[in-house]
Parts: structure tokens; C-alpha cells; sequence
């Protein structure tokens, strides 16, 4: 299965009426706002309404109160004046409100969903993108669109209902200074599109520049030890200053690019100022037209453009929205092939004596390339396994398969009788535990650590879990911390040492006391004295307890009940200790 | 409390720090300068336009109206606006950009010469985000607040001159809603601050949560507490929707009280200056100037709002670059460059973190092509040692000496290219696997194939499609642990090293192949002295020396014959291994 965000990006790229689909996008996540969404449409069309009658209204003044020099009108119209100012201060606020929530809500919802995609994809999808990316999509594109909700929506909308209002009210005026007023808009259009594909090439060189810095910093900035150790520094530095100068000159381009819309707008509507006083005083002279009224209309020349040249500010960041918004749709759009069989009679129910069996075991992480040929095996239950092989032999994969962090190509893993496909993701996990090679640990104080994901146990007290501890014979293991279950741990930080890492794994798993055990290589970095211990307490846990053992260190594996001999994609029985033994000193070896 | 405290001094530290934002724009002054300039020019023009207009309108009505002058002077305008529009944009963004590439540069430099517990102290994570969004903050700064204020600035002293000059009366009168405006922005960004940084603690929290459910994706899969993780982000989500609720809930108020404001100076106009019309006091033409200038005087009073939020960040995150760029470097080792014996003596060293003592006092040395085992349990500090004898930490007291000489002495590229290190994590870079071994710039040719043997990797280059030139994946995911590991080795050995560190090499190495590689080693390296911090008895047994740390105290040295008979502990560790020792 192909999980890789990047090998569909090339795809993707060309899709026609970006708009559109962006909206398609968004109006699910709107549903519930119809009520907002509503009120501020009104809100919007309310003020635009202010907007647009306040030049009317001036233009009245002026022509038919001062120009006759009737002050009193003056007076009476300045109270209508006040009551439209109220009305718009009210509307305005609504209108910013309402929508600012509308795309506020909106970034929680489709944070949520992305969220709640990662959550329900497989590992395979995070071993085929890199972590940065992801994290940069939930948050940055989410962010990027935010930004755009946040301020240049409404900009948006409210920009495009008075430059339609505005622009509906120069042809009613007078249609023909209208249509002269508007003319320069068409050549400012003209000059976007011809200029945009520019613009878009040097932002898109851009922000890939910019992310293959970052990249070179996260790199070199995380790894920094053995960058010392072997002299980099210089290597990296040199390295750094070429990407960050790439990045500078791909920014400044990209920049000079992205500024010419602003001094076009600028011009285009200078332009049509110009053409409507000459063509208005030519009409005035004429008696076709009054003072007022080309006062009037020049300012809603100015109403006309200046939103315009708005939109044309806040057009690059609509760009990067809409790309964002792709980023996330592309993430959005993959759909998890590890679904578990809901039909009873898809799933037979073998009689077994065995708890985990592969039957004809194929797989593949990439086409074509199998890392498990045809395995077949069954466990029984409360007896313990062993993986022995050379490193790359596929006994990691194996014991994955097990926990169904993957499915097979072809072939069937039966638990209990019946294909682990089949079992509910909850029931599973109870009955499988399985303590990683890399342990993973949370943010958090060891407690914490324990007991993630623990439903059981987390509800417990101090004092109950502490006997719980104590009756398992985990206390011990907890001396290893300094402030014991209290002991803070942070992500990422050396003063926790990888052995304590696969300590608190170690206690995290038995804790959940599961049915099968699997151990990968979980104890490597601890010490033999406590991983003797380990051991005993791996002895107590209940009897039918089948545990499965990955390890390298030959006395972690000799209490095995059987041995298998993981190899080249096969697995096969070893026999006793010897055989496996002689298989690993002089098998052929496949690496 | 304690956090608390921290914040305090930290705050205390950025704030004395502050005037240099300015001061940082000194050594751009050149650019900076044409900037300023040109944003003066193209608003002085653009003030010109209302005046060029109400000019025309004037003249007409008492019948001197020249078109061609008209026409003549605001093409000019127009073009000149134009023209110096852009060249503005494009001194902002030569400006900017140039400020944000040197503060890079400035930072990775300083970054380099600084120790390995330097950056262990400030963390990564904080590091890079003093190269990335720190850096941003200060480039928008420099981008949009410099002009934003310059010709905020500029066009509402021209404004207000212009005004006051067509009559002053009513310009005091439009001019006078100013102050209320500057009251109603300064209360709202007073109370937007405040909001700003817990909205930004809930950005970080959000950024937590959906990292660590990233790089543990695997161990929430195998105890199926996706649920649990939802419920973790939908907290922090939450959060982060209340807080910009609230930024928002201010902001909606701030826009239009501020609109609501001059349209009050509209009403003054057409109320004061329909009067004067009226009384013949002032002219039509001035009446409409009046109205375009006050259009032009509501943006930059909105602007200005918003800057000083800009400005505030920028601040702030100038000051925690500062932080980066003006802390001390230790002190520069000696320039000895001498070609390494690899004898090594380690006196009365110990080591703190803190409160916590990793190491105490600790002496053992070691002759030169010997070699010597580290054993010990869980958080003996074994790494903490390896770590010091290739000076990536410096010991709180004591003396590391190679060949009788102190560490320090040495030139530390000169040692680095003697002293090969293993880490105990695999850490391997985006580049070919041929980069990745032959990680230093000086490896020869000879000594990589040399180095790939002794790994034991010959098979496995051989069996990628592209050998040595394959790209190594992030994280090394496509590798299997032993293979990382093997990797690692292969590239401490191309250095052809006179001391190798290994920290825990075997652990995730099986048997066989681990046999093969120290006897590889054996052969290959026959001079080289070995330091190998590991649990394996069975496979350390003729070492010359044995070192057994607990605790950070080193309770026995000697062979192995020697600390069978000596050290209960040794005794103890050996017997949890003993079982299996026949097979080995």
C-alpha cells in the first residue's frame, strides 16, 4: 500500500478550478453555521450599504442644502448621517464577529479531522512521510488557513460586495462616466493575469527553498554530537549558508514579484480618477452633470478601487491557503487499508490450540520486494518463544505482523483461531502487548508513561497502584528513577538514558499483564543484573501468558520453549538451543 | 515557582535588551535609509492627489480650467506614485530578506563554535525556533512595520498640516477625534498582548500533542489509545479556539469603534464645513478635500494599531536571538595537533548535571593499543564518560590526558580526527550511504572500503540498487537496527582512528556478526586502542582492562581473572550471564 504524500503530489498538480473545489471542501465543515454564516452575510451587505449611501448622501447635501445655502437641511440630514454611522458601527461589528467565528470554528473542525485521519491511518503511513512534513501540515497549512479566515476572508467578501455595489451604482449614476470609471479595473484584471503565473513560480521556488533550509537546520541542529565528533561543523555551516543564500534569493525574487500588484492598483485607479474628473467637468460644462454628483462619484471611485487594491494585497495569501487547504485535502483524502472485517461470515472460527498461527505469511513493505516468504508457524498458548537471526532477517517484521501494526500481502495470521482482521482493534490490544525496539515515552513524569493508554490501571490511587506495582514486582525497576513515579521526563532530551527508556516501556507492558507478550530486542541497552530481574518478573506473570522474545544477548533466550530461526524472509524451527545456535554461526546469511 | 521565577529574569533579560531592534536596523542603514526615503516620496505624492483634484474642481467653477494641465500634472503624479510604490516594495523586501539571511548566518556561526553541552543546555527545539520563527518575527518587522510607520507617520503630520492650513478651525475640529482613537487602540492592545501569549502556549501545546502522537505512532496503534490522543489534541485544540475567540471578540470592536470615530469627523465636516460654505467662509473645493482627506487619514491610524503588535514580537524574539548571539564562548582549546599514541589517563573526574552527580571521581588509564571495557547497569554514566573522553562534555572537576598531555591542550578537530566514536543511537543524515560513512572530509578512499569490511557491509551495499550512492532515508527507517548500527561503526572506523569509543555497540548486533567485526577489527586495526562501554562479559573476557562503574563510582578495574576475584559486583554480573557462555 502506498501511503506516500509526496509520490501524489505530482498528480495533484494540475487541477482545474481551484476554487471551486476549495469551497466544495469547506462547505461540509460549514454545516453547522448556517446561522453565523447568515447574520454576517446580512452584516456584510448591511455595511456595504453604509458604505455605498454615505457619498449619496454627502453629494445631497452639498447640492441640494449647500449649494442653496440651507442650513437647516444641513442639520436634519447630518442626524440621518449619524443614525447610518450607528447602524454601521453595529453592523461592522457583527460582521467581523460572526465571520472571524465562522473561520475560527472552522480551523477547530478541520484540525479535529486531520487529527482524527492521522489517528486512524497505519504505521506504514508514518514510515513512508517524514514526521516534519506532517507536523508542518497540521500545523502550518491549518494556520495558513487561518490566517486567510481570520483576516482576509472577510476582506474578502465584504471587498467583493461593495466594488459589485459600487461598481452597479457608477452605471446607475451615469452610465457612461460608469463605464469610463471602470474601464482601467479591466486593464488592471488584464495586467493580474498576465503577471500571476510569474508570481506564482517564484512564491512556489520559494517556499520549497524555504523548506530545504529548515530541513538543513533540523538536521544538522538535532545531530549536532556527531557533527562535532567528526568535524562537520564547517561541512554543515558551509552547507547552511548555501541553502540560506538559495533561500534569500529565491525570497527577494519572489518578493519583487509579489509587490507589483500593489503600484498597478495604485496606478489603475490614479487612472480613473483622472478620466472621471476630465470626462465630468467636460459633462458639467455641458450641463449633464452637477458638481456634487462628480464629487459624489469620485469618491465612490475611491470606494471602487481601494477594496480592489485590497484584494489584490490579500491575493497572495489566498494563494497560500489554497495550497495549504491541498496539503491537508491530500492527507484528508487517504484512506487506511488495516480495516477490521465487520461480517460474522467473513471470519470462521477455527478450533485451535494454538493463540497465534501464520498460515502461508507473505509480505511486502515495497512492491515487489518480499521481506516474508511463505511463513508458517503456530504458538501455543503460555509458552515461551524465541526470534533468533541475523540483523535485517525480518524478525521485527514478524513480531509487527503479530500485533497487526501491518497486514500480510497474502496469507492469514489467525489469533485465537480466528484472523486477526477480524478482532476489534480494543480486544486486540488487550490480548497482544508488544514492547517496541525504539521505546517511545511522553512528555510527561514517568507515572504518566506507565500507565498511557492503560484504562485499568489509570483509574487507580497512589496507594493502589503502588501495590499493584508491588504485587507484580515492578517496584524495584522504579528505583531507577530519581523522584520514582514522579520522575519528569522530556521528549527528546539526553538526561534519560536509553536503558531507563526501555525500563519504563518494559514496566508500561507487563503492567497491561496481555496474553501474548512480544519483545523486540526490548531490553538491548539494560544491563544483565536488571534484565535478570526482568526476567523473574516475567516468570510471574500469569501462567498463560505466551511470550514471544527478539534478542540478540543469548541468556535473555535460553529459557525459550522453542526457538525459531528468522532468516532471509523465512522463519523456521531451531529446535533446541544448539541448533539454533549452529544455524546462526553458520547459516547463510542474508542481510 | 521556580518557572515562574525563570520567566521573570527571562522577561528582565529581553527587555534590557530591547533598544537594540533599532539598533540592529545600524547596519543597514544604507538600504534603510532608501527605504525611508522612498516611502516618503510616494506618499507625498499620493497626498498631492485630493489637492490636484479639489484644484481642478475650484478652477473650473471660476472658469479657469486648463485640461492640459490638469492632465500633465497628474500623470506625472500617477507615474511617480507608480514608480516609487515599487521601488519602496522592492527596498523592503532586499531589506528584510538580507536582515533575516545575516541573522541566520550569524546564528548557525556563533551555534558552531559552541560546544556540544551548549546546545544540550538551550535544546534544539528552542534553537530552531531562534532560526526559524524568531528570525520571521524580526524580518516582518523590518518588512511591513518600517514603511507601515514611516508613512503612517508621514501621512498624518501631512494630513493634519494640510488640514489645519485650509482652515484650521475645521481641521481642529476633524483632528480632534485623533486622541480618542489612540485611547480605544492602546486599551485594546494593552488586553490583546496578554492574549497573544497564551494564545501562543496553546499553539505550543497543540504542537506537542500532535509531534509525540506522530513519532509515536506505532506504540499508540499496539494500546489502540488513538482515543485517548484525540482527546489530548481536542483539549489543546479547544484551547486554542477559546483564546483566538476572545483575540477575535477584541479585535471585532477595535476596526469599527475606530471607522465609527471619523465617520464623527465626517459628520463634523459636513455639519461645520456645510456652515462655512454656507457663509461663504470656505470653498466647495476645500469642502470635498476635506472629505478625501479624511479617507486617507483612517488608514494609517489603523495601521499604526496594528504594528505595534508586530513591532512588540519582534522585540521579543530579537531579544532570545540576542540571547543565542551574545552568550559567551568557552574558552578556545590549545592548538596541539600532535599525532595520538592513544594513551589515555583519566584523573579524579566527576561530573554534574545540575544537582545530580553522574560521575565521582573517577581515575583509571589506559595504555596505548590496549583495550578496555565499561561495564556497569542502567545510568552508571558509561555514555557521560565516553562523552567526556572526546571532550563533547567537559568534566566538572578532574583532568582527561591523551599521551600525557590534557585534553584541553589538544586542537579539538585534530583530536576528533583520531578518536573514533560509536554512539548508541544511530543517527544517520539525509545523504548517500557514501556520505554517511565517510562522514569526515579527510576520508580517503582506501580507508572507506577498509572501514565497509570490517563492518561486515559489503553484502548489504551490495545489495542496494544504487550501493554506496543510495540515498540513506530520514530516520533510517528502511534500515534494520543492526544495520544502522553497523553503519555507524563504519563511519568512526573511516576516520582510521588511533582511539575507538564504542557505546554499546553489540546490543543490537547479533552474535555471528558481531564475532566477525571485532575480529575484523583485530586485523584491520592492530594498533588501535579500544574503548568499549558494554553488558557482555563473555565477549570482553581478554581485554587488558575491565572498568566496572555503578552510580557514577567506579568500584573496580582490572581483568577479568583479577575483578573475578575481587569485585562481587563484577562476580555477580558475570554469574547472570554465565549460563549461556557455552555457547559462545
Amino acid at each position: 500500500m502506498n501511503y506516500s504524500l509526496t509520490k501524489t503530489d505530482i498528480k495533484k498538480e494540475r487541477e482545474k478550478g481551484v476554487l471551486s473545489t476549495a469551497w466544495q471542501r469547506l462547505v461540509p465543515l460549514m454545516a453547522e453555521e448556517s446561522r453565523a454564516v447568515t447574520i454576517a452575510i446580512l452584516a456584510i451587505l448591511v455595511s456595504s450599504a453604509v458604505t455605498l449611501v454615505v457619498p449619496i448622501l454627502i453629494a445631497h447635501i452639498i447640492d441640494v442644502f449647500i449649494v442653496n445655502k440651507n442650513f437647516q437641511g444641513v442639520v436634519s440630514f447630518s442626524e440621518i448621517l449619524l443614525v447610518v454611522f450607528l447602524v454601521g458601527l453595529v453592523s461592522n461589528y457583527l460582521q467581523v464577529k460572526m465571520m472571524g467565528g465562522v473561520g475560527r470554528r472552522l480551523l477547530f473542525n478541520l484540525r479535529n479531522k486531520i487529527f482524527n485521519k492521522l489517528q486512524d491511518l497505519p504505521v506504514a503511513f508514518f514510515n513512508q512521510n517524514k514526521a516534519g512534513d506532517l507536523i508542518s501540515r497540521i500545523n502550518n497549512d491549518t494556520e495558513k488557513l487561518n490566517q486567510f479566515f481570520a483576516q482576509a476572508l472577510m476582506q474578502f467578501i465584504s471587498n467583493i460586495v461593495l466594488i459589485v455595489g459600487t461598481g452597479i451604482f457608477l452605471l446607475v449614476i451615469n452610465w457612461q462616466l460608469g463605464f469610463i470609471a471602470l474601464v482601467p479595473a479591466g486593464l488592471a484584471l488584464l495586467a493580474t493575469q498576465l503577471l500571476s503565473p510569474w508570481v506564482k513560480r517564484t512564491s512556489l521556488k520559494s517556499l520549497r527553498t524555504l523548506g530545504a533550509m529548515s530541513g538543513e537546520i533540523q538536521e544538522s541542529i538535532n545531530n549536532f554530537k556527531v557533527i562535532v565528533a567528526f568535524n562537520r561543523l564547517g561541512y554543515f555551516r558551509e552547507k547552511f549558508r548555501q541553502a540560506n543564500q538559495l533561500n534569500y534569493a529565491a525570497s527577494v525574487s519572489a518578493g519583487i514579484a509579489s509587490n507589483v500588484f500593489n503600484p498597478i492598483y495604485v496606478l489603475v485607479s490614479s487612472l480613473a480618477q483622472l478620466v472621471v474628473l476630465v470626462v465630468g467637468i467636460f459633462l458639467i460644462s455641458q450641463g449633464r452633470f452637477t458638481i456634487g454628483l462628480l464629487v459624489g462619484f469620485l469618491l465612490y471611485v475611491n470606494s471602487f478601487y481601494n477594496p480592489l487594491r485590497q484584494l489584490a494585497s490579500v491575493w497572495p495569501s489566498l494563494q497560500l491557503a489554497l495550497a495549504g487547504l491541498d496539503r491537508i485535502s491530500q492527507v484528508l483524502a487517504i484512506e487506511s487499508d488495516l480495516q477490521s472485517m465487520p461480517e460474522e461470515t467473513d471470519c470462521p472460527l477455527i478450533e485451535t490450540d494454538s493463540v497465534l498461527e501464520f498460515k502461508n505469511v507473505f509480505f511486502q513493505y515495497v512492491e515487489g520486494k518480499d521481506v516474508l516468504k511463505d511463513v508458517n508457524f503456530k504458538l501455543e498458548s503460555g509458552k515461551t518463544y524465541a526470534l533468533v537471526g541475523p540483523t535485517g532477517g525480518g524478525k521485527t517484521t514478524t513480531a509487527s505482523l503479530m500485533a497487526r501494526l501491518y497486514d500480510p500481502s497474502s496469507g492469514t495470521v489467525l489469533l485465537e483461531g480466528k484472523d486477526i482482521r477480524c478482532w476489534t482493534p480494543s480486544e486486540r490490544v488487550k490480548k497482544i502487548g508488544f514492547i517496541l525496539q525504539e521505546p517511545f515515552l511522553f512528555t510527561g513524569t514517568v507515572r504518566e508513561n506507565i500507565l498511557y493508554g492503560n484504562a485499568e490501571h489509570g483509574q487507580f490511587g497512589d496507594e493502589q497502584l503502588k501495590q499493584t506495582l508491588e504485587k507484580m514486582h515492578l517496584t524495584k525497576l522504579l528505583e531507577r528513577f530519581t523522584d520514582g513515579l514522579d520522575t519528569r521526563i522530556n521528549v527528546g532530551g539526553e538526561a534519560i538514558s536509553l536503558g531507563q527508556k526501555q525500563l519504563i516501556a518494559f514496566i508500561r507492558a507487563a503492567l497491561r499483564s496481555p496474553d501474548v507478550l512480544i519483545l523486540d530486542e526490548a531490553t538491548a541497552n539494560i544491563d544483565t543484573i536488571t534484565e535478570q530481574l526482568l526476567e523473574e518478573i516475567l516468570n510471574k506473570l500469569p501462567k498463560q501468558t505466551t511470550k514471544i522474545i527478539i534478542a540478540h544477548r543469548l541468556n535473555t533466550i535460553e529459557n525459550a520453549d522453542e526457538i525459531f530461526f528468522v532468516n532471509g524472509g523465512q522463519v523456521t524451527h531451531a529446535g533446541s538451543m544448539h541448533q539454533a545456535m549452529d544455524m546462526l554461526l553458520h547459516g547463510e546469511r542474508q542481510s | 515557582m521556580q518557572k515562574k521565577a525563570k520567566n521573570i529574569s527571562q522577561k528582565r533579560e529581553i527587555n534590557s535588551q530591547a533598544p537594540s531592534l533599532f539598533g540592529l536596523l545600524w547596519r543597514y542603514a544604507g538600504v534603510i535609509t532608501v527605504l525611508v526615503v522612498l516611502t516618503i516620496i510616494a506618499n507625498a505624492l499620493s497626498v498631492a492627489v485630493p489637492r490636484i483634484i479639489s484644484g481642478a474642481i475650484d478652477t473650473y467653477a471660476s472658469g479657469n480650467f486648463l485640461i492640459k494641465k490638469l492632465i500633465l500634472e497628474f500623470s506625472l503624479v500617477a507615474v511617480g506614485i507608480f514608480v516609487f510604490t515599487y521601488l519602496q516594495n522592492v527596498a523592503q523586501v532586499l531589506a528584510s530578506e538580507r536582515v533575516a539571511r545575516d541573522l541566520r548566518n550569524d546564528i548557525m556561526a556563533k551555534i558552531s563554535v559552541q560546544p556540544f553541552s551548549y546546545i544540550e543546555k538551550i535544546t534544539p527545539a528552542k534553537l530552531l525556533t531562534n532560526l526559524t520563527s524568531d528570525v520571521d518575527a524580526v524580518k516582518t518587522f523590518v518588512s511591513l512595520a518600517i514603511s507601515s510607520l514611516v508613512s503612517s507617520a508621514f501621512l498624518i503630520g501631512a494630513v493634519a498640516v494640510l488640514l489645519l492650513m485650509m482652515d484650521w478651525k475645521l481641521g481642529l475640529a476633524v483632528l480632534a477625534v485623533m486622541p480618542f482613537i489612540a485611547i480605544v487602540i492602546f486599551v485594546v492592545l494593552g488586553k490583546v498582548h496578554k492574549l497573544f501569549i497564551k494564545s501562543q502556549e496553546a499553539i505550543d501545546w497543540l504542537n506537542k500533542v500532535i509531534s509525540e502522537s506522530i513519532l509515536g505512532a506505532a506504540l499508540i496503534r499496539l494500546l489502540d489509545s488513538q482515543n485517548s490522543e484525540y482527546e489530548k489534541f481536542l483539549a489543546a485544540n479547544t484551547q486554542a479556539k477559546r483564546v483566538s475567540l476572545k483575540i477575535l471578540a477584541l479585535f471585532a470592536s477595535l476596526v469599527p469603534i475606530i471607522t465609527f470615530f471619523t465617520n464623527l469627523a465626517t459628520l463634523a465636516i459636513v455639519l461645520l464645513g456645510g456652515h462655512f460654505v454656507i457663509a461663504g467662509s470656505m470653498s466647495l473645493g476645500n469642502f470635498t478635500a476635506f472629505n478625501s482627506y479624511l479617507a486617507i487619514l483612517i488608514f494609517p491610524i489603523l495601521i499604526i494599531g496594528f504594528m505595534s503588535n508586530v513591532i512588540a514580537q519582534a522585540q521579543a524574539s530579537y531579544g532570545r536571538i540576542l540571547l543565542v548571539l551574545g552568550a559567551p564562548i568557552e574558552k578556545k582549546t590549545g592548538g596541539l595537533k600532535a599525532k595520538l599514541r592513544g594513551e589515555l589517563e583519566v584523573k579524579n573526574v566527576s561530573m554534574n548535571f545540575g544537582e545530580k552527580s553522574v560521575l565521582k571521581n573517577v581515575s583509571f588509564s589506559v595504555k596505548a593499543g590496549s583495550k578496555t571495557a565499561i561495564i556497569g547497569p542502567t545510568a552508571a554514566g558509561k555514555t557521560q564518560l565516553l562523552y567526556l573522553l572526546t571532550g563533547l562534555l567537559t568534566p566538572t572537576s578532574g583532568q582527561i590526558e591523551f599521551d600525557g598531555q590534557d585534553l584541553n591542550a589538544y586542537d579539538k578537530e585534530s583530536l576528533h580526527s583520531q578518536v573514533g566514536f560509536v554512539f548508541q543511537d544511530s543517527v544517520l543524515f539525509n545523504l548517500s550511504l557514501r556520505e554517511n560513512i565517510a562522514f569526515s572530509d579527510t576520508v580517503k578512499d582506501k580507508n572507506l572500503e577498509k572501514a565497509i569490511a570490517t563492518a561486515e557491509l559489503q553484502d548489504f551495499v551490495e545489495q542496494l540498487p544504487e550501493k554506496l550512492d543510495t540515498i540513506v532515508s530520514e530516520r533510517g527507517t528502511s534500515l534494520s537496527g543492526g544495520q544502522k548500527q553497523r553503519i555507524m561503526l563504519a563511519r568512526a572506523l573511516a576516520l582510521d582512528p588511533k582511539v575507538l569509543l564504542l557505546d554499546d555497540f553489540t546490543a543490537r548486533v547479533d552474535t555471528n556478526t558481531e564475532g566477525k567485526i571485532l575480529s575484523n577489527i583485530a586485523k584491520n586495526y592492530p594498533e588501535l586502542t579500544l574503548i568499549s562501554v558494554t553488558q557482555k562479559i563473555s565477549s570482553i573476557e581478554h581485554y587488558d582492562q575491565i572498568i566496572l562503574l555503578m552510580e557514577g563510582e567506579l568500584l573496580a578495574k582490572g581483568t577479568h581473572e583479577q575483578l573475578m576475584a575481587l569485585s562481587p559486583e563484577y562476580v555477580q554480573i558475570y554469574q547472570s550471564q554465565r549460563s549461556t557462555n557455552q555457547y559462545e
